[in-house]
């Protein structure tokens, strides 16, 4: 299904994270982050009837400074170009850097910076 | 037959026929799928979590009732449980009965997540009630889950 209907370029592992731009000590603040991935499966083939090999990030570590603030396992089941929304609480300026790891050992990385104002 | 034991069948039997409303109006309110876990799901919570017990509470899944497209379902998940230093929500566990992957995701959290709360978009293979299941760091388990209707295939 879908075959016909072509997704847009990826540019695979490319990464955006989003938080607040005005951030006080103490917030409880909300963090988004996207990477760039097809998330195959391995169920589907491509227009050309051959299958489409199963790629997909199954491991992400969100470091703040040097402490792992959170560590999330998926399977191909998240969307394409997989999304996370949670919380975070921002009680020091550190680095926030997410480590998305795919099945054929890819590896993607992007961080922000907490700051307070 | 006495006035009296004639009053008391007949509040009884009101009592009675009140439970069992009481109990219909219960089931229609909730259709749980938490009622009705199939075999498949029953084998992969006891392959997480063993012979623990699951409670309903505690979590608020929220999705779509119909997901026009099955490769990309909203989900979001939230716990009123707290996120402090020796009691927090240490893991959330998505599951998907009539995917491919049931245990579709595993969301481990620390207290300075601050709030039990993880928002993602899923695929889902056609139309399956969808759980989430809350674990603490004591080792309590809390569940919610919903069924979503699926008009296109997101797996494949």
């Amino acid at each position: 299904m879908g075959a016909a209907e072509m997704p847009p370029p990826l540019e695979l592992g490319a990464a955006r994270i989003l938080v607040p731009t005005a951030i006080r000590r103490g917030d409880v603040i909300d963090v988004r982050a996207l990477v760039e991935h097809p998330m195959a499966t391995g169920l589907f083939r491509d227009p050309e009837g051959k299958p489409i090999p199963a790629h997909f990030i199954n491991d992400v570590s969100v470091m703040y400074g040097d402490q792992e603030a959170a560590h999330f396992v998926w399977t191909s089941g998240v969307s394409r170009d997989p999304f996370v929304e949670f919380s975070l609480r921002a009680d020091r300026e550190a680095a926030l850097t997410f480590t998305w790891k795919d099945n054929k050992g890819g590896v993607f990385q992007q961080s922000v910076d907490i700051r307070f104002i | 037959m006495s006035g009296l034991s004639r009053r008391s069948f007949l509040h009884a039997s009101g009592l009675a026929f009140l439970a069992l409303a009481a109990r219909r109006l219960a089931a229609l309110v909730r259709p749980g799928p938490e009622d009705d876990v199939p075999w498949k799901v029953q084998q992969v919570l006891k392959q997480l979590f063993g012979d623990r017990q699951i409670q309903a509470g505690h979590v608020q899944l929220d999705v779509p009732t119909v997901a026009a497209d099955g490769r990309v379902v909203p989900v979001m998940i939230e716990s009123d449980l707290p996120m402090s230093a020796d009691h927090y929500v240490k893991a959330v566990h998505l599951l998907v009965d009539n995917n491919p992957d049931i245990h579709l995701a595993e969301f481990r959290l620390t207290p300075q997540i601050g709030q039990a709360f993880v928002s993602t978009r899923i695929k889902m293979r056609m139309t399956s009630p969808v759980r989430a299941i809350v674990e603490t760091s004591d080792g309590a388990l809390w569940s919610a889950a919903a069924d979503v209707r699926v008009t296109v295939n997101g797996c494949g």
